[in-house]
């Protein structure tokens, strides 16, 4: 098992569906920050290091999930990230798919949703491992 | 006749001139001698050898050439050739002793110049105290015989012509040598006998004369022979009861029985002559000149000859019938060539009506067109214009004072040279006119065809214009009504849309929250959970199907197709490859179509998804898109093939598989995916078509309509 627990940032302006992730990604074991506005994820980012940036599309005030990715790679640049949302353009999904960011769509199946987040980690932080040698 | 009889009538007739001084015998042997005279020539030497017999020593005969006036001996008897040389004279000679006394037509003793004795001279001329039978028949009295004997007169030398008979008459003189005591002897015995031979002469003569017209009529007869066989139609004489008299080889064709000839010639010959007989009579009846048509067999031919005959009666000089001539002209050929002319007026007539017809029902045409319509010639000049388009080219060929019919005119001219001298069968073509009428500017729509000549030479162009502005506003209406119908479709998506969207979220939570308590309820709850579970993910399913829907400001307006194509593979480019399907596009070149992007993206969206699932094993996905022109060159479709090499669909599915909720996916499927499909392609004013085989594949076809701007 994982030694090290994965500190994920998750943002939904729904906190009933905000809550359900959180709970679904703690039984999981991983370490959940669970934040309903772009304001509060990027204090959140200022304040903490995250392996992981999950993020609904469409946020509060018109501010979008592109801007806490946008972000999250500002400070950290490569942080693996996933979109989440209930529909998404064109461009959005191009957009998506040039700064690498898989996208899942609402309503998500729980498990392809849970497998999605452990391929990106492991992939993410298994290279990093060997390539740090720890 | 007893030589008794003959000497008497001879004695008598000798009593012209003094009787009874003559011895009997010597005048008996002379009347005998003279008048067994059978020609004219011998009565002067026959007169002369009397003459000298009865003592006289020389004697000799002049006669008088009537067209010159000579005066030459003719026969003579002890004249020595000198002699008779130096006795010619002329009827000119007026001082002649000899032609005085001719002229004076009595005899008497006269000097001469050409010798020294005294000469008798006895002028004769054609005479008689009778007239001639043909005088007498004619009743005539101007019969030059008796008019020379009825008296004692001077010689009218242009009166020598019977007017009975066209006879000639002669004139003479009989020379006689009267020596010295001779002159009673003479007086007693030679004015006797010399009237008795020209007694005879004058009858000889008579004679003569119907002998040479005998010869002559016979000449002509043989000339007229000659012109009536050398002729190539028949001719026919006839008598007074239609019996052949004459008639030429090309008659006795069809009316002498030839040698040897068959029963059924015989026969054709027979009724030849019967029709030819009835055809004469009922001729006959007018009396002068009349035709008629008769149709003969010709025997040697066997073939059936068309005659015009020709018939003149003849008469004789005294008003006479004596029958008919008939010509008969061949016209077969004639007639022949009169009914081809005849049948061949009657078709020209008819076809004329035929294209009269024609006509008219085109002008009628033309009429209810309703629209302008310009006929040119080869040249690309205008030749005609209907009412319409004289409105707005003003008058063939006239004047044009209004600068803007000069314009609409150069406009045209322009137009139809480009369209005559083209290769092109037909064209079409914006034209923008002035409205005279409207008092502004119409475009109208030419379309223009060629006719050619029989040698494929273009003769005229026709064009049609059509008022492509009222046209236009109609597809413009059309159109506005199809937007509406997509907009009414995208609001009500967009509502189903934003419905689905707000559902979204708390099936997420909810979702969630029923996978948090998997393994949390009692056992005798199980039953309960999964239906809550099962349940809520068909929910998600069919709102994700929903949210499809969901444009926030998308508007309707035109689209490329071919870029929705690309944009949409694109989009799929990774499953699909993941699927193991490869995809080929042929994407033609295209119209811009009306409608919206986002709906499209939608169908061909749906309808990827569909080829993939049905390709579980991969497979083959081939597009292709292309612009189907129509006949009138303004409309068009532009039509998109979708064929997947997957399982297909089965039959009992196909006639309702774009009803909601009906679903081949089962468990994954929502059953609206076609539906939507439909639903977009139809707003649009398009048309979706299917077909299918099982194990083989399925192809997609959809079309939406384009209209030429």
């Amino acid at each position: 098992m994982n030694k090290r627990k994965y500190k994920l940032l998750v943002v939904d302006d729904e906190p009933s569906v905000l809550f359900t992730y959180r709970l679904l990604l703690e039984r999981e074991g991983y370490v959940v920050a669970a934040v309903v506005s772009w304001r509060e994820a990027v204090r959140e980012l200022a304040e903490s290091r995250f392996d992981m940036v999950l993020c609904d599309l469409s946020l509060e005030e018109q501010h979008s999930g592109f801007e806490v990715i946008e972000e999250a790679r500002r400070r950290q640049p490569g942080a693996p990230c996933v979109l989440l949302t209930g529909y998404a353009n064109v461009e959005a999904a191009q957009h998506a798919e040039k700064i690498n960011v898989p996208v899942l769509y609402k309503p998500i199946d729980v498990k392809e949703f849970l497998t999605t987040i452990a391929t990106v980690l492991r992939d993410t932080y298994a290279e990093a491992k060997t390539g740090s040698g720890r | 006749m007893a030589s008794a009889e003959v000497r008497q009538i001879a004695a008598q007739e000798l009593g012209v001139g003094g009787t009874g001084f003559a011895p009997r015998m010597l005048r008996g042997r002379a009347a005998m001698r003279l008048l067994s005279a059978e020609r004219s020539e011998e009565i002067f030497p026959v007169l002369l050898e009397e003459i000298v017999s009865l003592g006289f020593p020389r004697a000799f005969a002049y006669e008088v050439d009537l067209e010159s006036g000579e005066i030459a001996p003719t026969a003579a008897l002890n004249c020595s050739k000198n002699f008779l040389k130096g006795c010619a004279t002329s009827l000119w000679a007026g001082d002649d002793p000899v032609v005085k006394t001719l002229e004076r037509m009595q005899p008497e003793i006269t000097k001469v110049s050409w010798d020294k004795n005294s000469w008798y001279v006895h002028p004769l001329i054609f005479r008689n105290q009778h007239l001639c039978w043909e005088a007498e028949r004619d009743r005539r009295r101007d019969c030059l015989a008796v008019l020379n004997s009825q008296h004692a007169r001077k010689l009218q030398l242009q009166e020598q012509v019977c007017g009975t008979c066209d006879m000639r008459a002669y004139v003479a003189a009989v020379m006689v040598e009267v020596p010295a005591g001779m002159q009673d002897r003479l007086a007693r015995e030679i004015p006797g006998i010399v009237e008795l031979a020209n007694r005879y002469l004058s009858r000889l003569f008579k004679v003569e004369h119907y002998y040479n017209r005998m010869r002559d009529m016979e000449t002509t007869i043989g000339q007229m022979e000659t012109v009536m066989e050398s002729m190539a139609d028949p001719v026919i004489l006839t008598d007074t009861h239609y019996r052949v008299i004459m008639q030429n080889r090309a008659a006795e064709k069809f009316f002498k029985m030839p040698e040897g000839v068959s029963e059924g010639g015989a026969r054709a010959v027979e009724f030849n002559n019967l029709l030819f007989s009835a055809a004469l009579s009922s001729m006959a009846i007018s009396g002068t000149e009349a035709s008629r048509d008769l149709t003969l067999v010709d025997v040697q031919e066997g073939e059936e000859v068309l005659f015009e005959a020709v018939c003149a009666p003849t008469y004789t000089r005294e008003g006479i019938r004596t029958g008919m001539v008939t010509v008969m002209r061949d016209v077969t050929d004639l007639r022949r060539a009169d009914q081809e002319l005849r049948d061949n007026l009657i078709k020209l007539q008819q076809a004329e009506e035929v294209v009269r017809q024609d006509r008219d029902r085109l002008n009628v045409v033309i009429e209810n067109v309703g629209d302008p319509i310009v006929v040119a010639d080869k040249g690309a000049k205008v030749v005609l214009l209907d009412p319409l388009a004289k409105d707005v080219f003003g008058v063939d060929g006239a004047q044009q004072s209004d600068p803007e019919l000069v314009k609409n005119q150069a406009k045209l001219d322009a137009y139809l040279t480009s369209f005559t001298f083209s290769f092109a069968d037909r064209d079409s073509g914006p034209l923008r006119l002035y409205q005279p009428s409207s008092g502004g500017e119409v475009e109208y729509e030419a379309r223009s065809g060629k006719v050619y000549d029989a040698r494929g030479q273009v003769a005229f162009t026709v064009t049609v214009l059509r008022d492509f502005s009222a046209w236009k506003k109609l597809e413009q209406l059309k159109l506005e009504r199809r937007m509406l119908e997509m907009e009414k479709f995208a609001a009500t998506g967009r509502m189903a849309g934003t419905i689905a969207h707000e559902i979204n979220n708390p099936m997420e939570a909810i979702k969630n929250a029923i996978e948090l308590l998997n393994g949390q309820v009692k056992p005798k709850a199980e039953p309960v959970y999964s239906i809550l579970k099962g349940e809520t993910e068909r929910v998600a399913r069919i709102v994700r199907q929903m949210l499809g829907l969901y444009r926030s400001s998308e508007r309707v307006g035109t689209m490329d197709v071919n870029s929705v194509v690309d944009d949409t593979l694109t989009l799929f480019a990774r499953q699909l490859e993941r699927a193991g399907i490869t995809v080929t596009t042929d994407l033609g070149q295209l119209p811009p179509v009306t409608g919206s992007a986002d709906q499209l993206r939608q169908v061909l969206s749906n309808l990827v998804v569909n080829a993939r699932d049905s390709m579980a094993e991969g497979g083959r996905l081939r597009l292709r898109t292309r612009h189907l022109r129509s006949s009138d060159g303004v409309h068009g479709w532009v039509r998109i093939t979708l064929v997947d090499s997957g399982s297909g669909i089965p039959a009992n599915v196909l006639p309702t598989m774009f009803e909601p909720f009906v679903s081949t996916k089962g468990e994954k499927g929502t059953g609206l995916g076609l539906w939507i499909v439909k639903g977009i392609v139809e707003s649009h004013g398009g048309k979706i078509r299917v077909r299918s085989i099982m194990g083989q594949g399925t192809l997609f076809q959809i079309e939406f309509p384009v209209v030429r701007a």
